[in-house]
């Protein structure tokens, strides 16, 4: 057979095979690192989004046309998300985009989505600026739903200023883009509560000895540490301070949930407090059923990052709502949808109610997040009675 | 004072780290001009070998300690493999050739592909070395020290001498000077240079290992864990300078302390600069390094 018969052949077979099923499929795109330093946090949100998918096609799928995902792991770096981009825009046709952990991937590849105006719902990663890359543009094809790090910051202030009392923070934050943005959020955040750090320290993503950094905060008379940085490093700074006999609280941003600070820092990582959009109880129903399904999908009784997973499942029905509504998987007829969601989306982390707008794509408010605490292995409410009663569903305030 | 104290004594233990490590560029540098760029995963391999054994003793019924002690030999003759392997896929065929840059790249290489391989077998994640002392500081006058830490100091002081006294008395290690002093007259001699080429290199591997456990239950263990560590190791092995077992300790200790120093004094963020600056320095006056024998070579 020659080279072009074989070819003629092979699309022959593929035109009979592929188009009936393309027919059927709505392909989204799923990009997040499944190896590397934030893999637990991709994988977690991988999971959540697969088990929304399996429901909703189980259900019928959304127009009668079931999700299809195509699943790319961009390892948490940039070039490698842009690659994915690209091919999930042009070879894959997707009609929208889920995923992004990491600050710096979201930046780098959503360019692309905003130019081929194909919408992207971030669901995990925090860097303030990526629902507004494009202020000058007309419409932005970005949304969120997760807390970001101006929400982030001045909870974190908050909850160790105003609520806990404590006059001398000391900052410690790791070198790359997510630990400096978020240092320099929360030294904001604490100026509008009149206060200044005592120590202002950081270090590099893989260092081990956090001995000088730990001391300086300690000889600055600092009372409590406030942190942005990521798990193995949290660990190493929980470990030099049990090292050094120095106990302070440690607030911090929502990485200190992460299996990897948990686990690696043991007993020395007990007590340390983030806010969290999600904390793995089952307080609602929707919770519990999704907690009891997430389980029975994925095994073991402690998911790798609960964050990760809520916020990836609920951004597949936030998607899927948008398309029923557009009746379309045309990127500008979903934009309009998402931004004019009739339907009430009962989801894992609030129930969203028109949760963006024109000028809004921030579908988690200030008021959502509630603080964890780190005790014995999982996280747990800081203050049971934030998440008591009726305010365990805390939702987006109106207009 | 307390303070400074602290700060050394932590430095100390971190440079007794690079010690090692710098060590086994120098054995091999010793014998046949050449470096295992791939250092830094030797130590990475030792490290994750280790953990998977100690799991396993501990999940036996035995106690982290005598565990760790069981685990010690395995590592070590996992080290010695380890190296003889890279000795054989990536340095012999360079020397042969008496190739200048051939070995620079295929260490590099292979340490890739070990970071490669070690991804797939343990994971991206970084975990938790179970520690055979307990984890508890004791103080000294104020100054904090963790029992891992003294086990450092010593294992790694231990581990050097063990390697020079082997290298000093035994009849094999007499070989490795030889081919240290002059390779081709060590041949005339009837000394397989070959073989003890790859044995230095086993040898540099096995105290990578070694590094890497003792290190393990202070940090935590991953494939990326052996990058960063390499590199300084390097920066040691230069100050220290490369043909000078006691110059690559005191080069260790030397970067391990301004390290801390220089972290809490003047600011973390410009933790790593004066190493790298005493490095430039060094090189500029003191070539060879600060207690390397001048060099020159023949042409």
């Amino acid at each position: 057979m020659t080279i072009n018969k074989f070819a003629l052949a092979l699309a022959a077979t593929t035109a009979l095979t592929f188009p009936a099923l393309a027919a059927d499929a709505i392909k989204v795109g799923l990009s997040g690192p499944y190896t590397g330093g934030s893999s637990s946090m991709g994988v977690s949100m991988r999971d959540g989004v697969k088990l929304a998918v399996d429901e909703i096609n189980k259900a019928g799928g959304v127009n009668g046309a079931t999700i299809q995902l195509i699943e790319r792991d961009d390892e948490a770096k940039n070039e490698v998300g842009v690659q994915i981009a690209q091919e999930l825009i042009n070879k894959e046709k997707v009609v929208a985009t889920l995923g992004f952990i990491n600050t710096g991937v979201a930046q780098a590849a959503e360019r692309f989505y905003q130019e081929a105006e194909i919408p992207v719902l971030n669901n995990v990663a925090t860097g303030s600026i990526l629902t507004r890359q494009w202020p000058t543009e007309k419409t932005n094809y970005v949304f969120r739903n997760a807390a970001n790090d101006t929400i982030q910051s001045s909870m974190i202030a908050a909850e160790a200023i105003t609520r806990q009392g404590f006059k001398k923070p000391a900052i410690l934050s790791d070198s790359t883009n997510y630990g400096q943005l978020g240092k320099a959020d929360l030294t904001d955040a604490l100026a509008k509560l009149n206060v200044t750090p005592v120590a202002v320290e950081k270090f590099n993503v893989g260092d081990t000895d956090m001995t000088a950094q730990v001391l300086k905060a300690k000889e600055a008379g600092a009372d409590v540490i406030l942190t942005y940085a990521i798990g193995p490093e949290l660990a190493q700074i929980a470990n030099a301070m049990a090292k050094l006999g120095w106990k302070v609280p440690l607030v911090g941003s929502w990485t200190l949930s992460m299996a990897s600070y948990i686990d690696t820092s043991g007993a020395n990582g007990d007590g340390a407090i983030m806010p969290e959009t999600f904390i793995e109880l089952p307080t609602t129903p929707k919770r519990k059923a999704f907690i009891e399904a997430y389980h029975k999908a994925y095994g073991g009784d402690r998911m790798p990052s609960p964050v990760s997973a809520a916020q990836g499942y609920d951004s597949v029905y936030l998607l899927a709502a948008a398309i029923k509504q557009a009746k379309s998987t045309e990127g500008r007829k979903i934009l309009a949808a998402l931004e004019n969601l009739q339907e009430k989306v009962e989801g894992v982390v609030t129930t969203y109610d028109h949760p963006f707008s024109a000028t809004d794509h921030e579908a988690i408010s200030a008021n959502i997040p509630v603080m964890g605490l780190v005790k014995a292995g999982r996280v747990v409410p800081a203050h049971p009675e934030d998440v008591a009663g009726d305010k365990a569903l805390r939702v987006k305030p109106k207009g | 004072m307390q303070i400074l104290g602290q700060l050394i004594v932590s430095g100390i233990s971190v440079g007794m780290i690079y010690g090692v490590i710098a060590f086994g560029y120098q054995l091999t540098f010793a014998t046949s001009k050449t470096l295992n760029f791939g250092q830094g995963e030797a130590l990475m391999l030792g490290a994750l070998v280790g953990l998977t054994t100690i799991n396993f003793l501990i999940g036996a019924g035995l106690g982290n300690l005598a565990a760790f002690l069981i685990m010690l030999p395995v590592v070590c003759v996992f080290g010695l493999l380890q190296g003889a392997a890279v000795e054989f896929f990536g340095v012999r065929q360079a020397v042969k050739n008496k190739s200048d840059s051939g070995w620079i790249m295929a260490t590099i290489a292979l340490g890739i592909i070990f970071k490669n391989m070690a991804e797939n077998i343990w994971g991206h994640d970084a975990l938790r070395f179970p520690s055979p002392l307990p984890e508890a500081a004791i103080s000294f006058g104020g100054v904090r020290i963790q029992p891992m830490e003294i086990a450092i100091v010593i294992g790694a002081i231990a581990l050097m001498i063990a390697i020079e006294i082997f290298n000093r008395r035994s009849i094999y290690g007499k070989a490795v000077i030889a081919t240290a002093n002059d390779r081709d007259a060590a041949g005339l001699m009837g000394i397989d240079t070959r073989l003890v080429i790859m044995f230095s290199y086993a040898l540099s591997s096995m105290s990578a290992a070694f590094a890497g456990v003792l290190v393990a239950p202070v940090t935590l263990t991953g494939a990326t864990m052996g990058a960063a560590l390499g590199l300084k190791a390097f920066a040691v092995a230069i100050i220290g300078g490369l043909s000078s077992g006691i110059g690559v300790v005191v080069g260790g200790l030397i970067l391990g302390i301004t390290e801390n120093l220089t972290g809490f004094y003047i600011s973390t963020g410009y933790k790593d600069v004066p190493g790298l600056l005493l490095l430039l320095l060094v090189l500029s006056l003191k070539p060879a390094g600060l207690f390397g024998a001048k060099a020159i070579k023949k042409v």
